[in-house]
C-alpha cells in the first residue's frame, strides 16, 4: 500500500494511521537491511535527488543507502549556502529538478517550511530531511520505531526531551509523532531555549530536569549547537552540562531501565556524559540502523507503487 | 460643473454622515447640502452645463490620506514606481500619498525630495508627497537638512524601514525638527530584540520554528521615542504600531499631553500571527502580525482615538522575491489597492469601525497632522473625493492590479466594496475601477 500522500514534510500534518503504516513497513525494511545480501529490484528504474543545503553526512548517507538498497538510482546534490541571497536560488533549482522529471527528492534546508516550497513546486514526491527549525521527520519517526522496538506499545508512556528545544527541529517533529501515539512528552531546557512559546506544541514545559525524570521511559538529549553560548542565549557548557546533562547519576532519578537518545552528533561531556553514551541504556547506534530502515520505509511507501516489497 | 446627487457623505471634518447633495465647480468644492434643489443648482451654476451624477446607494468621501508608502522610485523601480504606485493609489481611493524615503539613494536632500514630488506631479494621479530622512544615508548619526528639505516639500522626516538606534540622535532629532513645525515619524524596533526573527515571537512562531521578534523590539523603542518627546517637546508620529503594550504607552503619553500621533496598518487589525503559513509568505511582514490580544487592544486604540491614523505602509516587492522560502523572502505588503475594500469588508460591516471613524483616521487626521490639503469637502477646498460602492465586488487578481506588485495576502480572493469614481481637484481619474 502506498501513502495516500506525495511528499513527508512532517508529522504535524500526518495522521496516526499513516505513522504506523510507515512503522510497520519499517520493520519489513529493517529485515531486509539484515540479510546477507541487501539488494532489491524494487526501485529499479527510480530516480532520488538528494538536495541539501546544509553539510549533513549521517542524515544524507543514510537516505543514500536506503535508495540503494531499495535499488533505486541517486544522484547528490550538494549546494554550498554561504549567504541567502546569493547564488541560485531554491525556485530556479526546483525548476531544473523537475526537468530532470526526478521521481523523488530529499530535501535539507535551512529555513523553515522550505520542504514544503519545493513541495508545490515539484510534481515529484519531497521528503523533508529537516527544514530549518521546523521539522525533520524521519529522525522523529527513527526515534519513535527505536522506542517501540525497546518498550513495545507506546500509549501512556513517558518521554522527556532535553537541550535546546527552541531551535529544534527533531524536537518538534518528536513533539508531533509522539504526541498522536498517545505519549506524555515533557520538554526541558533553560529558559532561553525551552521560552514560553514552545507551550504552542501542547506537551509539558520545564527547566526542572531532575523533577521531571522519575518515572521516565525514555530520556533523549538534544545536540547544543556550542555557537549559541556566544548569542547568550546560556552562559557556559559546564552550568549547562551541570543542570542538564545526562549523567549516570542523573539517570538514576528515573527509578527504572530508562533508554537514552541521541540524535547525533553527541557533544560528550556537554549533554550527555561518556559512561552514559557508551552504556547498554543508550540506543544510539541502533537509532542509526532504524533510520536506514525508516528512510526505505518511506521511499518505498512514496514512490514503490504496486510491487510487493515482501515477496 | 459635476452634481453628485442624493449620496451618502461621510465627511467628519464637517460632522456630516448623511444624504446630501454636492455641486463641484473648477476643481473646489462649490456647495453641500441636503436640500438642493434644481432652481438652487440652476442659480449657482449659471448657465453652465451640468454632469449630474445619481449617488443613491454610494457613499462619498475626501479623498484617503496615506501617511505610509513605500514608491520605491528611486532605485527599485522593478518592485514599483511613482507612476504605478499612484495610479494603484487612486484605485484604492487615496488622493494624497506621503512617499517614505527608504529609496536607492535614500531621500536625505532637498534636489531628491523634489524629484520625488516632481515625478508625481509628472504622473499626474494622486498627489505624492515626499518623506525625507531624519539622517543622512540613513545611518542614524547625522540629521539632514531639515530646514532646506522642508523648503523642497517633504512633508515629515522618518528614517522607516530603519530604527534610529541611538537615542541621543533621536533626541536631537526630535530637538531640531522643532525648526520645521513638521513630525518625526518613527519605525519603532529596537534591532537587537528584533535579531534576524521572522514573525511575532509566540505560540504560532514556537510551533512552525520560525524566529520570533518579541513584542517588546518596537514597544520598548515606543517608550523610548515617547519619553524623548515628552522632554525635547518635539512632535512625533509613530508608524505602525501593532503590540497591545504601544497602544497603552501611547493612551498614557496621550494623557499628560505628549505631542504624539500614531498609526496602525490594515493587515494588523485584521490579521494575526495565527493566520501566518510556512509557506504563505504574503503574510511575512514588519512590524510582524501580532497575537489576537495585540489586534484586540490595536481595534480598541482605533476606536476611542488613542490611534490617530489607519495607514496602509504600502510595501511592493517583485514576486521572484517573495517566491521565496518564508525566512529568504521579503518583508512587506502590497496594499494600496485593497486596503480599504479590506477594512470595509473586515471592520466596518463586522460593526468594529464607523464610516465616521474610518473616514477621520484615513483622510482628516493625516491632513491635520501632517499639515496636508484634503481631508474635507468643505466649500472652497479641492475636490478631492471618492464614490464609494459598497456592493461592488472584485477578485484580487494580477490582471486588474495596477502596482507592479502582487504581494497581498487577498491574492485570488474577493472583496466587497471598492471606490467606483475618484476625483482628485475635481478631475475625475478612476471610474468603474478603470483608470482614466
Ligand atoms: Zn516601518
Amino acid at each position: 500500500m502506498k501513502l495516500q500522500r506525495k511528499d513527508v514534510l512532517g508529522l504535524e500534518e500526518m495522521d496516526v494511521e499513516e505513522i504506523r503504516q510507515i512503522l510497520q513497513t519499517a520493520k519489513v525494511m529493517k529485515g531486509i537491511l539484515m540479510r546477507p545480501i541487501k539488494k532489491l529490484p524494487t526501485l529499479k528504474g527510480k530516480s532520488v535527488v538528494n538536495l541539501f543545503y546544509e553539510a549533513s553526512t549521517r542524515t544524507r548517507t543514510s537516505f543514500e543507502m536506503a535508495a540503494k538498497v531499495l535499488g533505486a538510482d541517486t544522484t547528490s546534490i550538494a549546494v554550498a549556502q554561504s549567504s541567502v541571497s546569493k547564488g541560485e536560488s531554491l525556485y530556479d533549482t526546483a525548476k531544473t529538478i523537475q526537468a530532470m522529471r526526478a521521481d523523488l527528492v530529499i530535501l535539507r534546508h535551512s529555513s523553515s517550511g522550505s520542504a514544503s516550497f519545493l513541495a508545490d513546486i515539484l510534481d515529484a514526491g519531497v521528503i523533508n530531511a529537516g527544514d530549518g527549525q521546523h521539522e525533520h521527520p524521519t529522525q522523529a519517526l527513527l526515534d519513535i520505531f527505536t522506542m517501540e522496538e525497546k518498550l513495545g506499545d507506546l500509549e501512556g508512556k513517558n518521554v522527556v526531551i532535553v537541550g535546546d528545544v527552541l531551535h529544534s527541529r527533531v524536537a518538534r517533529s518528536n513533539v508531533w509523532g509522539l504526541r498522536k501515539l498517545g505519549v506524555n512528552v515533557t520538554l526541558v531546557g533553560p529558559p532561553t531555549l525551552a521560552p514560553a512559546e514552545m507551550g504552542g506544541l501542547g506537551v509539558k514545559l520545564t527547566h526542572d530536569l531532575d523533577s521531571v525524570l522519575p518515572g521516565a521511559d525514555v530520556v533523549m538529549a538534544l545536540r547544543l549547537q556550542l555557537e549559541r553560548q556566544k548569542s547568550g542565549l546560556f552562559p557556559s557548557l559546564r552550568e549547562y552540562s551541570h543542570l542538564y546533562g545526562l549523567t549516570s547519576e542523573r539517570l538514576k532519578k528515573t527509578g527504572k531501565q530508562s533508554v537514552v537518545m541521541h540524535p547525533g552528533p553527541m557533544n560528550r561531556g556537554v549533554e550527555i556524559s561518556d559512561e552514559v553514551a557508551d552504556s547498554a541504556q543508550a540506543l544510539i547506534e541502533r537509532q542509526v540502523t532504524n533510520g536506514v530502515a525508516i528512510r526505505m520505509a518511506l521511499i518505498y511507501l512514496l514512490i514503490g507503487g504496486s510491487a510487493n516489497v515482501v515477496a | 460643473m459635476l452634481w453628485l446627487k442624493d449620496v451618502w457623505v461621510v465627511d467628519p471634518s464637517q460632522k456630516l454622515a448623511s444624504a446630501q447633495s454636492v455641486l463641484v465647480k473648477e476643481g473646489k468644492i462649490l456647495a453641500i447640502s441636503s436640500s438642493l434643489t434644481d432652481e438652487e443648482v440652476q442659480f449657482k451654476v449659471q448657465g453652465e452645463a451640468i454632469e449630474t451624477i445619481d449617488g443613491q446607494g454610494k457613499l462619498l468621501f475626501p479623498g484617503l490620506i496615506d501617511v505610509h508608502t513605500h514608491l520605491r522610485e528611486p532605485g527599485q523601480e522593478d518592485k514599483e514606481d511613482i507612476l504605478s504606485g499612484s495610479r494603484a493609489a487612486v484605485r484604492g481611493g487615496f488622493t494624497t500619498i506621503l512617499a517614505m524615503a527608504n529609496t536607492q539613494p535614500v531621500i536625505d536632500k532637498r534636489a531628491l525630495a523634489e524629484f520625488v514630488r516632481l515625478q508625481g506631479e509628472r504622473a499626474g494621479y494622486a498627489h505624492v508627497l515626499p518623506i525625507g530622512t531624519v539622517t543622512k544615508g540613513m545611518q542614524g548619526e547625522e540629521l539632514v537638512e531639515m530646514a532646506d528639505m522642508k523648503e523642497g516639500g517633504v512633508v515629515a522626516f522618518s528614517d522607516d524601514g530603519k530604527n534610529i538606534q541611538n537615542a541621543e540622535v533621536m533626541r536631537l532629532a526630535l530637538e531640531y525638527v522643532k525648526l520645521t513645525g513638521l513630525p518625526i515619524i518613527s519605525h519603532c524596533e529596537d534591532n537587537y530584540l528584533a535579531g534576524d526573527g521572522l514573525m511575532r515571537r509566540g505560540r504560532a512562531s514556537g510551533r512552525m520554528g520560525l524566529k520570533g521578534i518579541p513584542a517588546s523590539a518596537e514597544s520598548v523603542i515606543v517608550a523610548r521615542d515617547l519619553i524623548l518627546t515628552e522632554e525635547t517637546g518635539g512632535k512625533l508620529h509613530l508608524a505602525h504600531i501593532s503590540t497591545a503594550e504601544s497602544v497603552e504607552l501611547i493612551r498614557r503619553a496621550k494623557a499628560r499631553g505628549v505631542n504624539v500621533t500614531a498609526e496602525v496598518n490594515p493587515h494588523h487589525l485584521i490579521f494575526c500571527d495565527e493566520d501566518i503559513h510556512l509557506t504563505d509568505t504574503a503574510l511575512k511582514v514588519n512590524p510582524p502580525l501580532a497575537s489576537q490580544e495585540d489586534r484586540a487592544a490595536l481595534i480598541e486604540g482605533l476606536q476611542d482615538g488613542t490611534i490617530d491614523m489607519i495607514a496602509t505602509d504600502h510595501a511592493p516587492h517583485t514576486q521572484a522575491e517573495k517566491a521565496r522560502p518564508f525566512a529568504e523572502a521579503p518583508f512587506g505588503i502590497a496594499s494600496l489597492e485593497t486596503a480599504l475594500s479590506a477594512v470595509y469588508q473586515y471592520l466596518v460591516l463586522t460593526g468594529k469601525l464607523s464610516w465616521e471613524r474610518v473616514i477621520e483616521a484615513w483622510s482628516y487626521s493625516p491632513a491635520e497632522r501632517f499639515g496636508l490639503k484634503g481631508g474635507t469637502l468643505k466649500p472652497g477646498t479641492p475636490a478631492d473625493m471618492v464614490l464609494f460602492d459598497p456592493g461592488y465586488k472584485e477578485v484580487i487578481e494580477p490582471s486588474n492590479l495596477v502596482s507592479k506588485a502582487r504581494n497581498t495576502p487577498f491574492l485570488g480572493k474577493t472583496l466587497q466594496g471598492f471606490p467606483v469614481m475618484v476625483w482628485v481637484e475635481g478631475r475625475l481619474v478612476q471610474r468603474n475601477r478603470m483608470l482614466l
